[in-house]
This record gives C-alpha cells, structure tokens and sequence, in this order.
C-alpha cells in the first residue's frame, strides 16, 4: 500500500482551501471541453487540479512541460465548477496557476501587446472615437454602461445600441479596461487593481455587454453592482425592436455569464418574445474563443469552433446570438469561413434591429 | 517492480504512435482515481482506440512482463486502479464507440469507453433505460462498471450491473480475445466467465466490448419522504415495507449529521430536527406505482415522526437530490472524506446502523451514515483534516471495526465499490481462506504471470 505522503513543502501558489476543496470524484470530466478532445486525465479539472497540488508541493518542478502545456492548454470555461459537487471554485485556481505559470517572460508572447493596449485609458479612449462607439452621456440615474475595451474596437455598434435602447444609463468613455483579459492571463494582481479602479471610476450600478467582464468585476467589486445587458434589459422591460419577418435564433452562451454568474435564462428569455427560438444543443459549453485562447492556442480552438458550426448549420439557423464580444467574432470567423448563411449578431444589436 | 524498459515503451509507440504518454506530469495525473490516500503514478499510460490494440498493448507487456492497470473515468472508491506496481495504464477512455441500441432485442453493445450517462441518452431514443444508476453515472464508464459491478439507487427492484451484462468481449494477459456470453437470455454453455468477470476489478482481463441488457423505461414514478427520531426506527420501517408486498425502487436513507449537511449545503426544507430520513419511491404503472407508495407511506406510520409525499415532479427531484448529495455536502465540512460501503442483510440493518455510531463515538470520527437501506447497504463516511494524520488513523481503526462487525453480522465489507486495494487487508476475513486460495488459482489461470492489476483481487 503507497500512502500518500503530503509533503509539508508548500510553494504557496495556490490558496490552500481552495485547492483543498476538491476531492477527486471525477463528476467534472464530461463537462469539459479539453479532456472531450484528448482523453487524458491530465486534460480534466481533476488531472489538472493533481497537477497544481503537485505545483505547491514540489513533486513536480515549475518548469515542468505537463504543468506548461495543461495551464495553457485549459479554455478556462468554467463548465467544471457547474458540475461540481464540491463546490470547487476552478476559475479562481486557473488564475493563481497561471498567475505563477505565465508570469513575466512565460507569458505567450501573443497576448503580451493586448494586456499593453488594456492598460492604457488614452489608447481606449482613442479607439472609441475612431471607431465611434457609444459617447458621453451623463444621466441622472447611478447606473453606467461598461466599454469593453476591445468591443469598442471590434464591435462599436453594441455599446451605441444599448445606449440608444436604454437612455437611462450614463455612458463615460474615460474608463479603462476591466482587467479580466489580466486575471486571465497571468496577472492577476493587475487584474483586480484595475477592475477596482472602473469600480471607483464608475459608482453605482454598472451594466456590461460583455459576460468575460461581468464575471470578472462582478467578483472583485461585488455581484450586487454588475449587470450583463440581458439581464438589464429584462429587468428594466425595454422595448426592443419586432422583426419583420420571424427569425430562427440560436444562443451561444459565454461561458463566464453562464458558468460563473448563473445567466443564461435571461437571453433566452429575450430571443423567444422576438423570434423563433432554437436552443443548440451545445449552447451551453465553449465555443473555443475563451479570451486568448483563440489567439495561444489556434488548433484546439478551432477544433472546438468546428463542432460548434457544424451544429449551427445543422440547426439551420438565421442567426445566432452572442452575449460576449469574444464568442460573437470566434462565431462570425467560423461562419464566414464555411460559407454559412447564419449570421452572428450581438445580443444588444440584436434587440436594436441593427442585426447586418 | 522496476520501471518499464525503453525497449517495451519503443514497442507500445510502434503500436499506438503518440498515444503512449510518458511525461512525468501525465503519469502522475494517473497516479490516483477517486480514493483517497492512494497515490502511485504508472510507467507509462497507453490509449488503445480497437479490441486489437488491446491484444498488441497485451502482447507487449507479456513479452517485456510489464505490470497493466486497465482504467476508465477513474472514480471508483477503493483504490482499483492505482497502479500500485507502476507499469502500464491502460485507458479505455478513447474506446467510446456506441455499436448498437436495439430496442427489439431490449440491448446495446458497446465499447468499454461510452460514460453510463451516454448509454442511458442513446437507451432513452428507443424508450429504454440502463438500470444501474450510480452517484458517477455522468462520468464513469460502462467498463468500470461492469469492472467493478457497479450499483446504485435501483438495487432493491432491478438489481446491480451484473444482472445486466449479457456478454463480454475481453483480452487476455497473453493478447488472446475471448467472447463470454452473448446476446442471450438463456445461455448454459460453459463456465459462466461473464459474471466471473464482473467485478473482476481488471485482474483477469481486460474487457472490450459489452453486451449489456436494457429495460423500458417506466412510465411512472413517485417519491415520499419520511423521517424518524433515530436510524433504528428508519432501519425497523425499511425491514417492515420489503416485508409488507413487492419490493419498491427506491428505499434510501441518511442519518442526522447527513440531514443537516445536506441541507445546509442545498436548502431544501429538510426537517433538521429527525434523527433519521427515508426516501422512498417507486417506478412502474401510474397505478401501481400510487399504490405502492401509499402502502409504504403506510408502514412508516407507526413510527415515523413526519410523512411527506411529493406532490410534483419537481418537489421529487428534490428529494432525489438531497440523496445524491449526501457525498459531496459531506466532504465540504472537511478536507478529505473517507467513503465507505459495508452491507448487511436486511434485518441486521438497525444493528449495524448502531455498532457505526458507537464506532465511531468510540474512536473520536466524525462520521455521517448514508445508503441504500433497502440493499442493506450503508456509506458511512469520515469527514477528517487531511493535514491531521491522527484523525486519520482514529478514521482507518474506526472502519477496520466496521468492516469486522460487518463481516459478523453475516454481511460483506464492500456492496458496490469494490476491494480494489483500499479493501484487500478484509478480504480473507470477509471470505476466508480456502476461498483466498480458489481466487488465486484462478487468477492464475487467466493470468499466470501475475501481470493485471498486480497487488488487486486475486494477488
């Protein structure tokens, strides 16, 4: 009999109660999307978790290739912690896992520029004048929309149109970045500093169009004050727009929204007073964009965007929903690049009947 | 034994390419399942896809007399498949093919790999069921299933996974391939070599496909749920109801440490002030089922302190949770939870109940009884620090009580998990000697080289 010999070394990477918690049942291996695609126990939340207690205590060196290639090769969906009876809270340990795994000059280099741009309120400001996304607007009400800072790049329309669908909420373009894309990326210091810092900038009630964010600053400055657009919009009873002709809707979750704040009725809810609504069988699970990952690792990603258009078009879709500006370009690259006749919109545009 | 050679790896990556892991961090993912306390990381970790890549991986470690541990998802209870003599993992987990779901001949025939959660979705497109149901359902594997005969909430009624297993195919140490059983109900031929693989715990094959029965799916099913000052009383009430007429589904129960875990953790209206709970429930004919839980809501009358029937679906699923989550809203209040699953017969059940509270009053344990009552089969469960060797070992000589007392009672020390190498030390107490011996020569005689799941079964 080899009993285990819990050596009293601790590297303190990981914060002992949560890495306590898990017991090694293995109910979390068929909800996560990487051990679908090797079969490898070192693949699963429960591997990985035997690999960062292997971390902390010094069984395995930090250098370690496994410890590397499972640190990055981890979407950090989420999926486990809904299936956990455990209670174990695997997001926050990606975090301090990657925290020590790609700090400094492990960090891939690919992701390095983005945290640069995040860091900087002038570059956001400057790219949300460019590209026109929602402008300064002072309101009466404590409630603030939130500018994601690569959606007012990428997808400047959405921060418009919710401002247009509810006047209500005070927009101010001098804030920076969230610091999810840091807590994600290996710093999680920088991660919770800025996302306290938009807590102070913005008082009051602060409503996201992105679930990665709303995820993120909900558990720095607290559930309480962080709304997701759908969430807000069901909750205020705006009117959004009728379509002319009734659509075949899907929904892909995000999986931050769904897995850590428990929101996923609530676009649902929205999409079936619109349109024809058709849950796609993997809605709930990641579409492979998951922050970075589309950018570190390509390959998974795309085996796992793959699966996720095949089913799109199989549902013969007019148009599927994001709630998440990173899942809607994963979705709008895979849908182009198959010739789809579905098309991906934001929720929020979506509602605004500014669908492309 | 020593570490595998490079010699028989080479052999292993001529065969499966990069489907042999070797990486100190993979070998040490496998280096435990679901048990605590047991760690020992293999030599190397193969993942056949084919019955034939079975017989080559086998083939090889005969050649090189390397050590094989056959694994699936990994969560059983007693340590089955930690490789303690390093070797080969042999995992089953890319042999996920689903070959057939027959609803004219009420089976389905699969590869080792499909999750008993999947087979039940495909079972369920033909209106059929796969019986057995245990807590890892979603995540274990049917070949761990039949590896350890697997059972669940559903054994008082339909049995355990044994009852289900028409036929086998399975690779011997040698790379021979066998065929036991078949699609038959009736099949006398021979030796009955599929229900002596059933529970073999992957120490004398390695099985590669399964042919197992199927059920349709009842039509009807419903819950009550009543409680009791003490898990004697509970105990006494699932004696009289198998007594009183047909035996129902569904008779669980949990003590009090298990009601107030449960409830903190999920919130749902338990009354904290029983000493016991029984959840009782059966499926079949809407009428026939309404009878049912009426006769045994009115056995539990005399005794019980409160009778609730569930009056929706909904309120049914409830209770059904509170029972599935015994487990994991035990091992929140602690850092390591020790798992247990001694059996009685029936009417020792109110005995037993009570030599574990004694037990474990007696050596300081935390320890919360939860089970199939109507088994006889009980999951007494220490909830210990795990930095803290001495509540430990208060915990390990609280069970080696247990295990002793359960064996006196007429009863075994393991119902549904298995021996594995968490349980090997009570085994001859449980069949003695002589049986030892028998179990022996025929490990022998499957696997003379003593190369499957060395230090399991059978060793």
């Amino acid at each position: 009999m080899s009993e285990d010999t819990t050596s009293a070394v601790s590297k303190n990477v990981f914060s002992k109660d949560l890495l306590d918690a898990c017991i090694s049942c293995g109910f979390c291996l068929p909800a996560c999307p990487t051990y679908a695609l090797t079969g490898q126990e070192q693949s699963s939340p429960r591997g990985r978790i035997t690999l960062m207690r292997m971390l902390e205590t010094g069984e395995l060196p930090a250098d370690d290739s496994t410890l590397a290639e499972e640190s990055s090769l981890c979407l950090g969906c989420r999926a486990c912690e809904t299936v956990c009876p455990a209670g174990v809270q695997y997001g926050h340990l990606l975090e301090e896992w990657r925290d020590e795994q790609w700090s400094g000059s492990k960090r891939p280099w690919i992701v390095r520029p983005l945290l640069l741009v995040a860091n900087r309120k002038w570059v956001l400001r400057l790219l949300g004048l460019a590209r026109r996304s929602a402008r300064k607007r002072e309101t009466s009400t404590q409630t603030t929309l939130m500018l994601g800072c690569f959606e007012r790049a990428l997808f400047p329309s959405v921060s418009r149109n919710l401002a247009a669908l509810d006047p209500t909420l005070a927009v101010d373009p001098d804030q920076g970045c969230c610091g999810a894309l840091h807590a994600h990326n290996g710093d999680l210091e920088q991660g919770r500093d800025l996302a306290r810092a938009l807590g102070e900038r913005l008082p009051g009630t602060i409503v996201t169009t992105s679930g990665g964010c709303a995820a993120h600053l909900a558990d720095v400055i607290g559930r309480d004050r962080v709304v997701e657009a759908s969430e807000w919009l069901l909750k205020q009873n705006t009117d959004t727009a009728k379509t002319e002709r009734p659509l075949r809707v899907g929904l892909q979750d995000s999986c931050h929204l769904r897995n850590g704040l428990g929101v996923w009725q609530e676009p649902r809810e929205l999409l079936g007073r619109t349109a024809t609504y058709v849950e796609l069988p993997s809605a709930g699970s990641c579409c492979g964009a998951a922050g970075t990952y589309a950018l570190v690792r390509k390959k998974e990603s795309k085996a796992i965007l793959a699966k996720k258009i095949a089913e799109i078009e199989a549902a013969d879709l007019d148009l599927v929903i994001a709630v998440n500006p990173g899942c809607l370009r994963q979705l709008q690259t895979g849908l182009r690049k198959s010739k789809s006749r579905t098309k991906a919109v934001h929720i929020v545009d979506y509602l605004r009947g500014r669908q492309p | 034994m020593d570490k595998i050679s490079p010699a028989a790896v080479a052999d292993l990556r001529a065969l499966l390419g990069d489907r042999v892991l070797t990486e100190p961090g993979a070998l040490a993912a496998y280096g435990r399942d679901a048990t605590p306390l047991f760690r020992h990381a293999p030599d190397v970790v193969v993942q056949p896809l084919t019955t034939e890549e079975v017989a080559g991986v086998m083939r090889i470690a005969t050649r090189h007399r390397v050590p094989v541990t056959t694994r699936g998802a990994g969560t059983n209870l007693c340590a089955a498949t930690v490789p303690l003599s390093g070797g080969i993992v042999l995992s089953t987990m890319r042999m996920t093919a689903l070959l057939e779901v027959s609803r004219e001949e009420m089976l389905t025939v699969c590869q080792p790999g499909v999750t008993a959660g999947a087979l039940n979705r495909a079972a369920a497109t033909e209106g059929l069921i796969y019986v057995p149901d245990p807590g890892s359902k979603e995540a274990s594997t049917i070949g761990g299933n039949v590896a350890t005969c697997a059972g669940g909430l559903r054994g008082l009624k339909y049995g355990v996974t044994r009852q289900y297993v028409l036929g086998l195919e399975a690779v011997l140490p040698d790379g021979e391939v066998i065929r036991t059983g078949g699609r038959l109900v009736k099949d006398v031929a021979g030796y009955d070599l599929t229900r002596l693989l059933v529970g073999s715990e992957g120490t004398l094959a390695v099985i590669t496909e399964i042919t197992m029965a199927l059920v349709p799916n009842p039509a009807a099913a419903r819950y009550g749920v009543a409680y009791f000052e003490s898990m004697t009383d509970a105990s006494v009430a699932v004696r009289d109801i198998v007594a009183s007429g047909p035996a129902p589904a569904t008779l669980e129960f949990m003590d009090a440490v298990c009601i107030a875990a449960v409830e903190d953790f999920a919130h749902l209206g338990l009354r904290l002030d029983a000493g016991a709970l029984l959840l009782f429930g059966d499926d079949g004919e809407p009428d026939a089922v309404d009878r049912s839980v009426a006769r045994m809501a009115e056995v539990c009358a005399g005794r019980a302190t409160h009778i609730e029937l569930a009056a929706s679906v909904a309120a049914a699923e409830d209770l059904l949770a509170a029972r599935r989550c015994n487990l994991p809203a035990l091992a929140r209040s602690g850092s390591m939870t020790i798992l247990e699953d001694v059996t009685v017969p029936r009417p020792k059940l109110a005995e037993m109940v009570a030599f574990v509270a004694a037990t474990a009053e007696k050596h300081g344990v935390r320890i919360g009884t939860f089970g199939h009552a109507g088994d006889g089969n009980l999951h007494p469960t220490a909830v210990v620090d795990a930095d803290d060797p001495a509540a430990t070992a208060a915990a390990v000589a609280a069970f080696d009580d247990i295990f002793r007392h359960a064996v006196d009672l007429g009863g075994t020390i393991t119902g549904e998990h298995g021996v594995g190498a968490a349980k090997l030390p009570y085994l001859e107490h449980r069949l003695g000697p002589e049986q030892m011996a028998l179990l022996r020569r025929i490990k022998g005689a499957f696997d003379p080289l003593g190369l499957l799941n060395p230090g399991k079964l059978g060793s």
